[in-house]
């Protein structure tokens, strides 16, 4: 069953195509990577399944409601009940311990719950810390309050931006290895990523470039040679350098 | 930055203008309190009639002009009405009126020659009213009899003695009972310190025979003691207001560093010292402290204007010290108010801010 | 978790917090002290002009102020009137008694003065009170006399005490002309009854006084053979400034309609001071000294007008510098709002978690703020006047709703900005 379906949509920032023309399907319990270079609108894609943001063009169905149409307010509902965020800067309150910013997610969800929101924490290993402040933590530590988090509501889908691009090689393996916990439970997650490593153990990844689908990558089992499909990438290359400029990563303007 | 600048230059608006009024206080509650009449009398000196003519004359010459409020001179006899003795008095009308601003006349003051003010004591013993004629009757200072008829144009209530006397031109006053060419006394209303009256005075004795000139204490002394008061009471309000101010622009910037730790971070992590970084945020705060200031003697003078024409309904000197004394003010508070978001800037870890937390 | 999450903000993060705080506590505690002060100074400057003297002169009905005039003939055919000495103390029972700041009555008789040269100089002479105390029917006690109402006096020597029996003091024209020093002794005499003084002190006033003597009423009164009688009675009382309504009271009270004339009768004007002071003295005619009532009422309106705009202006200044700072304070959390509202909270709960923590930094500071302000206030008060403050409690309520006022205005802008911003242009940094 598919989890989510998007047609055909396109973003443009003024006269710069961030997407363009993307469809994609996202079955139930799947893992899957988008990966790309800097400005290929891997961050775009993601605010757009992550219901921050609304495309152009076109339309994408989650659980079988069009978001694209919704309004802020409606979205704002959407991301509460079903997507559960994963950032690469982590995005803790850092005046609420590691545990209170798990309830923080239950508190606008629904009802705060001390024990569960422990059980959260345990699960990503992080009991003994869950009284710490987030200055208190380490990088992986903070990530996985971040994970804990994501997940406290049971969301449909785990949507992770560049979840591994803070970490060491150490906690990159702990991230990944909740994340394959995970997908075993069945969650549906979409990671966000340039890391190699990290898109190949997903079961599929996307590959972006200037905005359209370069290729989709099959990842069955260890078998690096899956089933390419590559679709046309490019008709005008002056327009792809202007989207290159503007969109050069958000994280080296900063 | 535009929200530290509003900051100072509210800052040094306020300061400015309480400093402008703090000067102006003395000149323009200085105009109020002349109110209370006259506040330096010159009178004879010891063994001479009166005050002579050419005495009177020297002697306010030697008052700043710009000073004088009122200037009356005096001369009283004794005449009679209905055989009842009262006291006349030959007066500069028009003096008296602005030396004695708080004379209640009802009625009018007069305009013609035969018209007079009488006291509400005069009027009541021999019912007059605004309007009604009488005649005076007395010796003259020639020693002949004199009967001259007058015109009451107003009644003076003071509460105080004028009640009790007929006020009349100079003109009248030696028509009906002789020529004198000198005064009994001489009230002068001067816009001037109980110091400056003392000066003034000291330089009528020194200069001008027969006369001794005497400051009416409880007027002048009191004067003093409000006057004080009220700008001790402004300059602590300034002192307040100012510390105040400098707090305010000391957390803007503490927030503005803030906002800027990435900005400082990436400045380190290019190479730059901790002290150049310092002396950049040091010179924008200057520079900051420079313009606020500038716009605050403006909108400061203005202000202390606003409250001159509003409170006093005159216009407030412009005080050129004051200029200087906003600039250097704001620009020091603004410097020491940065100092210490500054220090801070410069604890920013460069790799800490570039990796965007 | 509502309450964790205001705590967590509050005190983890102290620093922040205490800023903001310790700027609303100093705005707060400028417009305490600036409000008490203003409210206060028409008191305070009112006592200060009381150094002018007496505003109200009580004399008797048929009485003139001939007396007082430079040289008229004493027996001009007036009979003489007197008010009685043990009414005085009901003064202090009229309905504006907590006004009348002092009171003094005079006896005043013409004596005359045997010079040690063997010459006879005639001399008024007044009897008054310089220190009295009474005890009022009341149960309060009062101390008044000359000393407080003639403070601007500079006295050589020293005052003279109301039980003296032969001590007077001596108005410096007339000790000059005399060649009178303190400690020598005068000798009077009138109708014939001899009485030897002992000069304790000279004073100059600058005015008339200065060619007079003055002696304990008991004195005077056993002198000239008149006890328990005063010939008038000035009294300083602490007035409202004169409207058109109090003009037509002073000119005739019975023109009033009953409203009016309760409005009348029940403010400070200093007509109606004077009415009800008639009420209470028998044969009695109280007069406003104009030249003091006036310039009081013009000096005060100006003062009070002054500190009105200085007050204004200093709420400005600290309304922007407070407005300011919580503005600054919720642009800082653009993160943390917009990470909020990624993890699914609606608008208006961010807005209420915001708006709590910094109301009640806001009430921290204002509280501390309005402590502190007092104790401006009567800093200000014992610098500049010597006396405390009077605290007024409806200064609580203005500075509160100042404070409410001005961290919510200072906050809502800035909150609905960060809300309309799009989490992900927050989060990353786009």
């Amino acid at each position: 069953m598919d989890l989510l379906e998007i047609k055909g949509i396109s973003k443009i920032y003024g006269s710069v195509k961030a997407l363009q023309n993307i469809d994609l399907t996202v079955k139930q319990g799947e893992w899957l990577a988008i990966m790309g270079p800097s400005g290929s609108g891997k961050t775009t894609m993601m605010n757009i399944i992550g219901c921050m943001d609304k495309p152009t063009e076109g339309s994408v169905i989650l659980d079988g409601t069009d978001i694209s149409k919704e309004n802020a307010k409606n979205l704002t509902a959407v991301r509460r009940e079903k997507i559960g965020l994963i950032f690469q800067q982590f995005h803790l309150i850092n005046y609420l311990t590691a545990v209170e910013n798990v309830m923080v997610a239950q508190y606008y969800h629904s009802m705060p719950d001390e024990a569960e929101a422990l059980r959260a924490l345990e699960r990503v290993g992080l009991l003994a810390r869950a009284k710490h402040l987030p200055s208190q933590l380490s990088g992986g530590e903070q990530q996985r309050v971040c994970i804990a988090r994501a997940l406290i509501n049971y969301p449909m889908l785990v949507l992770a931006d560049e979840p591994t691009g803070n970490l060491d090689e150490a906690n990159e393996n702990i991230v990944l290895d909740i994340f394959k916990q995970l997908h075993k439970d069945g969650v549906t997650i979409v990671v966000v990523t340039h890391d190699p490593e990290v898109a190949d153990e997903a079961e599929r990844t996307v590959v972006l470039e200037h905005g359209r689908i370069a290729r989709i990558v099959y990842n069955d089992a260890g078998d690096d040679t899956g089933k390419r499909a590559d679709k046309d990438a490019g008709d005008d290359t002056g327009k792809r350098a202007d989207a290159d400029a503007a969109l050069s990563d958000d994280r080296s303007i900063v | 930055m535009f929200v530290a600048l509003l900051a100072v230059a509210v800052g040094a608006t306020i300061l400015s203008g309480l400093v402008t009024i703090y000067y102006d206080i003395p000149r323009q509650m200085g105009q109020e309190f002349r109110s209370y009449g006259a506040n330096f009398i010159l009178t004879a000196a010891n063994g001479a009639e009166g005050v002579s003519e050419d005495a009177f004359l020297s002697s306010t010459a030697l008052i700043p002009s710009e000073k004088i409020v009122g200037i009356a001179p005096y001369r009283y006899e004794t005449v009679k009405i209905n055989e009842q003795p009262f006291m006349a008095a030959g007066v500069d009308l028009e003096g008296a009126r602005k030396a004695s601003p708080y004379w209640f006349v009802s009625g009018e003051w007069p305009d013609a020659a035969g018209s007079v003010l009488i006291g509400q004591e005069v009027a009541d013993m021999i019912h007059l009213l605004p309007g009604s004629r009488f005649t005076m009757t007395g010796t003259g200072l020639d020693g002949e009899s004199f009967s001259h008829d007058f015109n009451v144009s107003g009644i003076v209530q003071t509460g105080g003695a004028e009640e009790a006397f007929i006020f009349m031109s100079l003109n009248d006053f030696s028509g009906a009972i002789g020529e004198r060419a000198d005064y009994d006394v001489v009230e002068c209303s001067i816009s001037a310190s109980e110091q400056e009256l003392e000066a003034i005075g000291a330089v009528i004795s020194e200069n001008v025979a027969d006369v001794t000139p005497r400051l009416v204490k409880r007027v002048t002394q009191s004067e003093g003691i409000v006057l004080t008061k009220l700008q001790a009471l402004v300059f602590l309000v300034t002192a307040v207001v100012l510390a105040l101010t400098m707090i305010c622009v000391a957390t803007t910037m503490m927030a503005v560093v803030t906002e800027r730790r990435r900005e400082i971070g990436l400045k380190k992590a290019l190479g730059a010292s901790d002290r150049g970084i310092v002396m950049e945020f040091l010179g924008e705060g200057l520079a900051l402290g420079c313009l606020g200031g500038i716009l605050g003697v403006f909108l400061g003078f203005g202000f202390a204007q606003l409250i001159g024409v509003n409170v006093f309904n005159r216009s407030i000197s412009f005080q050129p010290l004051i200029v200087p004394f906003t600039l250097i003010a704001s620009i020091v508070a603004t410097g020491a108010a940065c100092l210490i978001p500054v220090r801070s800037a410069t604890d920013v870890d460069p790799a800490i801010v570039l990796r965007g937390e | 978790m509502f309450f964790r999450l205001v705590k967590g903000a509050l005190f983890r993060q102290k620093g922040k917090m205490l800023m903001v705080a310790f700027t609303i506590a100093l705005g707060a505690s400028l417009a305490t002290a600036m409000l008490n002060v203003m409210l206060d100074v028409g008191d305070k400057v009112n006592r200060e002009l009381k150094t002018y003297g007496a505003n109200i002169n009580v004399i008797p009905k048929e009485a003139s102020l001939l007396g007082e005039l430079y040289d008229v003939d004493d027996d001009s055919g007036l009979t003489e009137h007197y008010l009685n000495e043990s009414e005085l103390g009901s003064l202090k029972t009229i309905f504006w008694a907590f006004n009348i700041v002092d009171f003094t009555p005079y006896l005043n008789a013409r004596i005359n003065v045997n010079s040690r040269s063997g010459g006879e100089t005639g001399v008024n002479l007044v009897g008054a009170w310089f220190d009295k105390h009474m005890d009022l029917p009341t149960g309060e006690s009062l101390d008044t006399g000359m000393r407080n109402m003639k403070n601007w006096w500079d006295v050589e020597g020293s005052w003279i005490s109301d039980d003296d029996a032969d001590s007077a003091m001596v108005g410096g024209i007339l000790a000059e002309r005399m060649g009178l020093g303190v400690g020598d002794t005068i000798s009077v005499s009138i109708a014939g009854r001899l009485q030897d003084l002992n000069v304790r002190g000279i004073f100059n006033s600058g005015s008339d006084e200065d060619e007079r003597v003055y002696v304990p009423l008991a004195l005077a009164q056993s002198l000239i053979g008149k006890q328990g009688s005063v010939s008038s009675i000035e009294v300083s009382a602490l007035t409202t400034p004169d409207n058109e309504l109090s003009r037509r009271a002073a000119q005739n009270p019975n023109s009033l309609s009953v409203k009016e004339w309760e409005t009348w009768y029940c403010t400070a004007y200093v007509s109606a001071i004077c009415y009800q002071i008639d009420e209470v003295l028998t044969g009695s005619v109280a007069k406003p000294i104009r030249q003091v009532a006036e310039s009081e009422g013009a000096i005060l309106e100006k003062t009070q007008l002054l500190m009105l705009l200085i007050t204004v202006l200093s709420l400005i200044g600290s309304a922007l510098g407070i407005s300011n700072l919580v503005t600054a304070g919720v642009m800082e959390r653009s993160r943390e709002i917009g990470l909020l509202k990624a993890l699914g909270a609606d608008n208006a709960p961010v807005s209420f978690l915001v708006l709590a923590e910094i109301l009640i930094t806001g009430v921290i500071g204002g509280v501390a703020g309005y402590f502190a302000g007092l104790g401006f206030a009567q800093i200000i008060g014992h610098s500049v006047f010597g006396s405390a403050i009077a605290i007024k409690p409806m200064v609580i309520p203005i500075v509160a709703i100042l404070v409410f006022i001005v961290t919510v205005a200072g906050s809502l802008p800035s909150i609905r900005l960060m809300l309309s911003l799009r989490p992900a242009e927050v989060l990353h940094g786009r």
